[in-house]
């Protein structure tokens, strides 16, 4: 639901010729990298079928780097087509990717958990001002209007740490927070009233397990939610079963989810995954003052034990 | 179908008191696996584990359940009499009734209740036990030890003899501790360094012994037969294989008005120095802060005068690793700091005695150096202030021990006796001084103990006065001492030549730091914990540490002496095998499923983790998973915990037999 665009102000955050000429630099890179054998493919977007809309490419052959490009309908999170997805793309060689702020702090998160290796990796970031909401028209240009919700309190739009950044972003204005804002309505209600309200957004999940599968992190070869031999979690999209699976998530996302959303966008039943998901880091920074994907940290707070470590929730 | 037997013990009463076991024993007879159920008195006994032997081979069973006490006492009893009946071990269990049950609870129906849950779950768990293998790792036969105060001298010297390498480790620039500063020692008067010295020179010249003196333990990796410990040499500056002692460094060296620690700061000594004249080894140390050679650059006498050239102001620190099987420590203890109370320290200090301000108050180990032959004052007692011979002396005892007020609760156990021996080393030297201390109680068990405390009483004429001080101060060149003399119920008050404190044996400075190093554990004093107060008193938990001397507790020499043959008795008794046998309950990894994201390597504590490549046919990397090395796991589960896609199990303990005890319930 936070990542529905927010229909008021349609005035547009940057030129279309943005995004022109980013595309154009990213060719170049692209054909470059490619020719010169620097690596063997290029996880970028190429334009989807419907005008305005993008989808994933890998691209092996410079004389193909032309059909990559970057715009606001350029959602996904590429990071997940270097663990399960495509998973055998890893296996080739140095691969480059094109990364966003978000998608750079997956990776980085990937990193620090053995699932990739950074000189296996030529960085493309993009400096990029934010995706389309879902259901905004996209043959309107990126506004207040039709922006993602997690775009709204960004702070990540200019990557670092990549080997390049195409782009500089023109001075984008402040957003009123829209998801921190559902979050402290939240956060004021009543343990009832929130159970309540997470109930009824978990009674809606069918078991599709979207989520799951376009989540860079969720890339065990077996999901704990899957195994029968002992069963920890309900198969059947029952309530119980549906809230154990969500609680899960949550739980083995806390201090990893990079903040990109992509549980929430691919979610058919709109459940908003990703309150739960910044109400974990939330938490994390207010515990252990971590947050997840800036730096590949070589041990998170949930895999660390320090003898100061704040005990005050031991009642 | 699972053959599981059932076996219930009464503990005498002490289940059967409160749980009815013959019911337990006829409900469990009835579930489904469950072969045979019976009770008997004491299934600890010859007779009872007759009977499960005999049960196992009668009923063919595949599994058994001991209902008793916890398996930190029997299980190994009952495990071992499943092996001699042919049954693997690893598939008798215990369900522990006694502790989690009959002690515990009051009421026979809900407790009878409460044990067939527990033997229910426990046979739930036994069905999905599997057959295990012991584990076996090699042990290196070098032990190391830490600290080479008579503690270590005598564990190293041991372990040694019986023809093991040791690698014996001393922070200071000599092995001897506290044992070389002390003048005469009770119950006997010997002289310290006479028994001490000895020992030391047996030291550096037995081959089986790795000597390193200036150094300090770095890190401690690996397990038992198996650690890896760095060792930090500091820099000596003087080539320890060049030097032959001959000592012209310390007579030249210019910069000669340093205080003497060992002197307890009552003497000085030169910036290149042996701590006291019998050091082993004898080769000196300069020490850096107070060299001006390396304050200014200028100076150098020393290298010009050291004939075989062993000077090198340029040495560094070195790191040195050594695989070592099994480690003894034996850093020893410190003295109540009587000075101002140091910021961090949790102690209150005594501010009613002057807080160390007035120099003719002084502790014990300093009038030790008083007294001694070797010591400052060439065995002379003479007062700090102005070198004058004290003609009466206050001796206060209990400074800081059984004081809770101040923080300490312990008895020091060694002050009694040693106080006793000042008076009479006091009185032998100087005849018609006078001798009072200030007591609680006198503690003196011990061979012949009360004996010598009595003869300080009764021949030596010290002054007893069972009281306490309230203050000290100082009035003209006396020290005024107010006290209470709590038997006659008068105060007193004493003008004294000089005053020694009696204060409290503590635990080194810095003992927590080179516990967590080793991974031991310590109480709230920092003195480090045995693994059982009477059954296991050298052994910490953590096995293949052992302890020697008052780094556990306040010792004399002789309990000392003992703590370290024994410790160094345990190291033999490991190094009498080729091979440990550890338990198999150890993590296993399903490599299959294993997603590699290494969290339980992250999170593992004792570092068993390792990261294993699974390749194809053809040599190309498929996956990275992790991997449990069986030596060094500890079976403690956190991996389990942490996995998030549930690819590490421990044996035993399995999710599966987990659920299963509870759905049994
Ligand atoms: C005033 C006084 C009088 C006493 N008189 C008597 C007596 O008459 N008779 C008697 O039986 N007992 C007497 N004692 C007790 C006796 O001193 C102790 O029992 C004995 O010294 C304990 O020996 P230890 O080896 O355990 O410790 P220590 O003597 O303290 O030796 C420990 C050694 O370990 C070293 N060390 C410490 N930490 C480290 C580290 N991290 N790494 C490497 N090395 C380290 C130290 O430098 C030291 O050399 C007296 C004690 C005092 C204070
Ligand atoms: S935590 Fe689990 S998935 Fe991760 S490396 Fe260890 S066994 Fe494998
Ligand atoms: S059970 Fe797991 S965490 Fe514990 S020691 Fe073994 S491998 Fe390490």
């Amino acid at each position: 639901m936070n990542n529905t665009a927010q229909k008021h102000d349609a005035t547009p955050l940057v030129a279309e010729s943005y995004y022109a000429a980013v595309t154009d630099a990213l060719r170049t890179e692209a054909a470059r990298l490619l020719s010169e054998g620097v690596v063997t493919a290029v996880i970028g977007y190429k334009e989807g079928r419907r005008h305005g809309t993008a989808g994933p490419a890998i691209v092996v052959d410079p004389a193909r780097a032309n059909e990559l490009i970057f715009s606001a309908a350029c959602v996904n999170n590429l990071a997940l087509y270097l663990t399960k997805a495509k998973k055998g793309v890893a296996g080739t060689g140095k691969i480059a990717i094109v990364a966003k702020g978000c998608d750079l702090r997956a990776l980085a998160g990937l990193m620090a958990e053995s699932q990739i290796r950074r000189e296996d990796l030529h960085i493309i970031g993009v400096a990029c001002a934010g995706v389309f909401g879902s259901g905004a028209d996209r043959r309107e240009p990126l506004s207040a209007g039709n922006l993602a919700g997690k775009c709204r309190e960004c702070s990540v739009g200019a990557p670092e740490g990549a080997d390049i950044v195409i782009g500089t972003l023109p001075p984008l204005p402040e957003l009123s927070p829209v998801e921190a804002e559902e979050l402290a309505r939240l956060e004021a209600m009543t343990p009832a009233e929130r159970w309540a309200f997470w109930k009824e957004n978990f009674a809606r999940c069918i078991r599709c397990f979207a989520c799951r599968q376009v989540c860079p992190f969720c890339y065990c070869e077996q999901c704990l939610c899957d195994r029968n031999r002992p069963q920890a979690v309900e198969t059947t999209p029952r309530p119980a079963g549906n809230m154990a699976w969500h609680i899960v998530r949550a739980m083995h996302l806390a201090g990893r989810c990079a903040g990109c959303a992509e549980c929430e966008r691919a979610c058919p039943m709109d459940i908003p995954l990703n309150l739960l998901n910044r109400k974990m880091a939330r938490e994390l920074k207010e515990l252990y003052g971590h947050e997840a994907g800036l730096t590949p940290v070589e041990k998170g707070p949930l895999v660390i034990y320090r003898e100061d470590d704040d005990q005050s929730f031991i009642k | 179908m699972s053959r599981i037997g059932v076996f219930i013990c009464h503990c005498g009463e002490n289940i059967s008191r409160t749980v009815d076991v013959e019911r337990v024993a006829q409900v469990t007879a009835r579930l489904p696996g469950v072969a045979i159920a019976l009770d008997y008195k004491y299934m600890c006994s010859d007779p009872g584990q007759n009977l499960l032997k005999k049960a196992v081979a009668e009923h063919k069973l595949d599994g058994v359940v001991v209902a008793a006490c916890s398996p930190r006492m029997h299980e190994k009893t009952f495990r071992n009499a499943a092996r001699a009946a042919g049954l693997n071990p690893f598939l008798c269990e215990m369900a522990n009734i006694r502790e989690h049950c009959s002690w515990v609870h009051e009421d026979r129906e809900e407790a009878t209740a409460k044990a067939i849950d527990i033997v229910k779950f426990t046979v739930s768990r036994v069905k999905k036990d599997r057959a295990l293998a012991p584990i076996t790792v090699p042990i290196t036969k070098r032990a190391l030890v830490i600290g080479g105060g008579i503690a270590g001298i005598q564990a190293a010297l041991d372990i040694a003899d019986a023809g093991h390498q040791v690698v014996l480790v001393e922070r200071e620039p000599s092995i001897g501790g506290h044992m070389a500063q002390l003048s005469e020692t009770f119950p006997t008067l010997d002289c310290s360094q006479c028994i001490m010295t000895p020992k030391m020179v047996d030291v550096a010249n037995h081959p089986n012994i790795k000597l390193y003196t200036w150094s300090e333990i770095e890190e401690v990796s690996g397990y038992i037969g198996n650690f890896q410990v760095t060792v930090r040499r500091k820099a000596r500056s003087v080539d320890e294989d060049k030097c032959t002692g001959c000592g012209v460094c310390m007579a030249k060296c210019p910069q000669k008005k340093i205080d003497n620690a060992f002197d307890r700061n009552l003497g000085t000594r030169p910036a290149i120095y042996v701590p006291f004249p019998q050091a082993v080894p004898n080769t000196p140390v300069i020490d850096r802060d107070n060299c001006t050679r390396f304050k200014t650059g200028k100076c150098g006498v020393c290298e010009k005068v050291c004939g075989p050239g062993a000077i090198d102001y340029g040495q560094q620190d070195q790191l040195i690793v050594e695989p070592v099987g099994a480690i003894v420590v034996a850093s020893g203890f410190d003295l109540y700091n009587i000075g101002p109370k140091p910021a961090d320290s949790p102690y209150e200090g005594y501010g009613e005695f002057g807080y160390g301000a007035i120099p003719d108050v002084i502790d014990g180990l300093t009038f030790e150096r008083l007294a001694s032959a070797s010591g400052p004052t060439g065995g002379k007692i003479l007062r700090p202030s102005d070198g004058k011979e004290p003609k009466q002396v206050v001796f206060i005892q209990c400074v800081g021990s059984r004081a809770r007020e101040k923080g300490i609760s312990y008895c020091s156990k060694i002050c009694c006796m040693y106080t006793a021996k000042h008076t009479m080393l006091y009185k032998h030297k100087i005849h018609d001084g006078q001798a009072y201390v200030f007591f609680m109680d006198a503690r003196t068990p011990g061979k012949n103990y009360d004996e010598f405390w009595r003869r300080a009483v009764e021949e030596e004429e010290a002054v007893y006065i069972r009281g306490m001080v309230s203050r000290l101060y100082q009035k003209g060149d006396k020290v005024v001492v107010m006290g209470s003399d709590v038997l006659v119920g008068v105060q007193v008050e004493i003008e004294a030549d000089l005053v020694v404190l009696a204060t409290a044996v503590q635990a080194r400075t810095g003992a927590d730091l080179l516990a967590q190093k080793l991974g031991i554990s310590y109480d709230r004093y920092n003195f480090y914990s045995e693994a059982h107060a009477k059954l296991k008193p050298v052994e910490c938990a953590t096995a293949g540490i052992y302890l020697a001397g008052a780094c556990q507790g306040p010792k004399d020499i002789p309990d000392t002496v003992s703590q370290a043959s024994a410790a160094a008795a345990k190291v033999m008794t490991l190094f009498a095998k080729d091979q440990l046998e550890r338990e198999p309950i150890v993590a296993r990894v399903n490599e299959r499923n294993c997603a590699g994201c290494l969290a339980c390597k992250k999170v593992c504590p004792y570092g068993a983790v390792e990261e294993k490549e699974i390749r194809d046919r053809n040599g190309n990397l498929i996956k990275t998973v992790a991997y449990v090395n069986p030596g060094v796991c500890g079976g403690c589960g956190t991996c389990q915990a942490t996995c998030p896609s549930k690819s590490v199990e421990l044996d035993g303990y399995t999710d599966e037999q987990i659920m299963a005890m509870i759905e049994a319930l």
